[in-house]
């Protein structure tokens, strides 16, 4: 009797130990394996210094990820002419998805269809649980979200994501374009070719007052204009 | 017998008046094509055939590229479009603004603009062929176009 009770408290408390233990191990693996998953924080600047307005970004985005005619992932918005003939110049801008850390869109999408991908944070759209209610579209502060007039899913630029990216390929605009305007990479690595850029040139980011902390990077032109 | 007569005459006349109309489309469709002058020896360089040598124009080679002066001799002063081995680019850029005005230029396209100093217009525009490369051009294309130069510059 007296041996049995022993026993059971013995058995109960090296149990008790081992769950504790293994809960402990558990813990920690995951608390590992998130801090592994931020390992890559994809970001892209635009150096509209050395764009030329080719549009050879756009051409490419809609070839690679067969982005049909009449929408676009990215646009390139032009200004000007500035100056007097024949020294005239003009501004380009990217519009295209600033990539939030703190995205409106996956705040306000009801299905969670609009995510942001923890491995990469990219922001980027699952189109077979999107139903097209276009809440995002309405809550993008940038306007670069639209309806796939085939995939009837909301779209965007997602940094080639399941295209280019996933074959191991820079995105299409950054490979396409002449100049070398655009720059991607990782900014969590300090050796990476945007995180020089970023350290070598002042920046700018569009409407960072709305706290959504936006990771398309402007270089501005160094000669121009104020436009209001 | 007469009548049968007169119905041939008609025929006759009807077949061989379509071979003349295809004799003349054949042989040189623009009058820009037979300034004897200059086909003489460029003859083999193929014909005029865009917009500018049209009839309507009434432009012969000469309005472009200048008084023959000393041709072939060198130097003389015709005037050569072309981005590698054209004249002076000054002389080429004033040929073409004698008609095309900077505002008509920003008007059909901003790039004009900004390459208003920089490049003759030869180095896009090709005036002697049917169509010019320019007229109609795919997103791609020009695209690829601008790629052509300014590819690995920093500007």
């Amino acid at each position: 009797m007296e041996n049995s009770k022993r026993r059971f408290l013995k058995g109960t408390c090296a149990l008790l130990a081992g769950a504790t233990g293994a809960t402990l191990l558990t813990t920690v693996n995951a608390a590992e394996s998130a801090k592994a998953e931020a390992e890559i924080k994809y970001a892209m600047v635009h150096d509209e210094s050395k764009c030329i307005g080719c549009r050879a970004c756009e051409v490419a985005c809609r070839e690679v990820n067969e982005v049909p005619e009449g929408v676009s992932r990215i646009e390139i918005l032009q200004t000007g002419p500035f100056g007097e003939y024949p020294n005239q110049f003009y501004h380009f801008s990217r519009k295209s998805c600033q990539h939030c850390e703190d995205a409106p869109c996956v705040n306000v999408c009801p299905t969670g269809a609009a995510f942001i991908d923890k491995e990469t944070g990219i922001v980027s759209v699952d189109a077979w649980k999107c139903v097209g209610c276009q809440y995002c579209i309405a809550a993008c502060p940038y306007q670069v979200r639209f309806i796939n007039p085939v995939t009837h899913a909301a779209d965007k630029c997602d940094f080639c994501r399941e295209t280019n990216l996933a074959q191991g390929k820079q995105p299409a605009c950054v490979a396409a374009c002449p100049t070398k305007a655009l720059v991607f990479g990782n900014l969590k690595d300090s050796t990476s070719e945007i995180v020089q850029v970023l350290r070598a040139n002042p920046t700018q980011r569009a409407k960072v007052a709305l706290g959504t902390r936006p990771k398309l990077f402007r270089i501005l032109a160094k000669s121009g204009e104020v436009v209001l | 017998m007469s009548k049968i007569k007169w119905l041939w005459s008609i025929r006759l006349g009807a077949i061989a008046l379509l071979l003349s109309f295809s004799a003349a489309s054949a042989e040189s469709p623009l009058q820009i094509n037979s300034d004897a002058a200059c086909m003489k020896c460029h003859k083999r360089n193929g014909s005029m055939l865009g917009h500018h040598g049209q009839d309507t124009m009434k432009m012969s080679c000469s309005s472009c590229h200048g008084e023959k002066g000393d041709h072939p001799k060198k130097p003389n002063d015709l005037v050569v479009f072309s981005l590698q081995e054209g004249s002076e680019l000054d002389k080429q850029l004033a040929v073409c603004r004698k008609c095309h005005t900077p505002k008509k230029l920003s008007a059909a396209d901003w790039t004009h603009n900004v390459h208003a100093k920089k490049v003759p217009c030869a180095a896009c525009h090709k005036l002697h062929s049917a169509t010019d490369p320019m007229a109609e051009m795919t997103p791609k294309v020009r695209s690829e176009l601008c790629s052509s130069c300014h590819a690995g510059k920093q500007e």
